[in-house]
């Protein structure tokens, strides 16, 4: 199911940017990177336009931002505790990011980066990574212990149960956040061309709420699995 | 009701992601014994030992995140009733 129309598709193909045709045809498999990076590009500026003039009573932008950073520091501080706070960054980035790409949705002409595999994959590798990489840091060599239980006769039956159980975390996230995503893209599209009028508007307004529950549900275990690496061996 | 109906969507998303990370580890399971079988020649005795895993490591993946949410879920209705 393809969109009738993108923007920046459109865009490229009338400004050529000296591609041959057979790169313009091909174009169309990449729209979940341009996607993305218009998304990056609206998040940038959110956060130049908040920040260039800081000021002791927020207003406005400044405040807003304020409001949204501050809602997930406090989240932070529930799942994770005060060790959290250095992953901050990480984890705003991720919840803003997932939440723009979604909402993106809703303008015409646009597609949420998030419907694709491979950017839900990027985003939970990362996830992956960082979270054996916070386990190392916090505890050295042995982090190894949090993958062979409390009883060393269990290790052979522990062992492969934790690492499959790992593996499919990336896995986990990468599905859900997709599997919602281009479903909504899905039934919006054959909507859109049965009737295009009025009838796709409750599902834009159900495309609201899904944005918003997926990209907390997606925020909330990276935090989880954080914050599981975090913690001592049992 | 405000806030009822905050921590309903947040139940909500959380319990519907529940299903997915089950399945996900039983097929991360059964890949990994299915290609182990294709490259040993052991058909089907891995396939069926990795799919025993990949269920277990479903169940257990379902038992942490719900025990980790419900400790989160209380600690912030304490904080709410002390702050009340």
């Amino acid at each position: 199911m393809t969109h009738p129309f993108l923007f920046l598709q459109w865009l490229v193909e009338k400004l050529k940017f000296g591609y041959t045709p057979e790169q313009l045809a091909d174009y169309g498999y990449f729209n979940h990177v341009t996607y993305a990076w218009a998304t990056m590009a609206i998040l940038i500026l959110a956060g130049f336009l908040a920040s260039r003039r800081l000021q002791k009573h927020p207003e406005g932008l400044q405040n807003f931002m304020e409001v949204v950073l501050e809602q997930i520091e406090r989240l932070i501080g529930e799942t994770m505790g005060a060790k959290g706070r250095a992953y901050f960054p990480m984890i705003a980035t991720l919840a803003l990011f997932i939440l723009v790409s979604n909402l993106i949705a809703l303008v015409p002409g646009f597609m949420p980066p998030t419907a694709n595999l491979n950017t839900n994959a990027a985003l939970a590798l990362s996830v992956f990574v960082m979270t054996h990489a916070i386990g190392l840091k916090e505890h050295g060599l042995s982090y190894i212990k949090q993958f062979t239980g409390p009883i060393w006769w269990l290790v052979p039956l522990m062992l492969p149960i934790e690492i499959i159980g790992h593996l499919a975390r990336p896995l986990s996230l990468t599905l859900r956040l997709f599997g919602n995503m281009y479903g909504h893209e899905i039934v919006l599209m054959i909507f859109l061309s049965l009737a295009p009028v009025l009838v796709p508007i409750p599902m834009m307004l159900m495309g609201i709420l899904v944005a918003f529950i997926q990209a907390f549900v997606f925020t909330l275990l990276s935090m989880i699995y954080f914050a599981g690496a975090l913690e001592e061996a049992h | 009701m405000a806030e009822d109906r905050r921590q309903l969507y947040k139940s909500l998303g959380f319990l519907s992601s529940l299903g997915i990370s089950m399945v996900a580890a039983t097929i991360i399971g059964l890949a990994m014994g299915y290609y182990l079988d294709r490259w040993l020649e052991t058909s089907p005795w891995l396939t069926m030992l990795f799919l025993g895993f990949g269920i277990a490591a479903g169940f257990r993946n379902l038992f942490v995140l719900t025990n980790r949410e419900l400790k989160r879920q209380q600690r912030e209705e304490e904080k709410n009733d002390a702050g009340s």
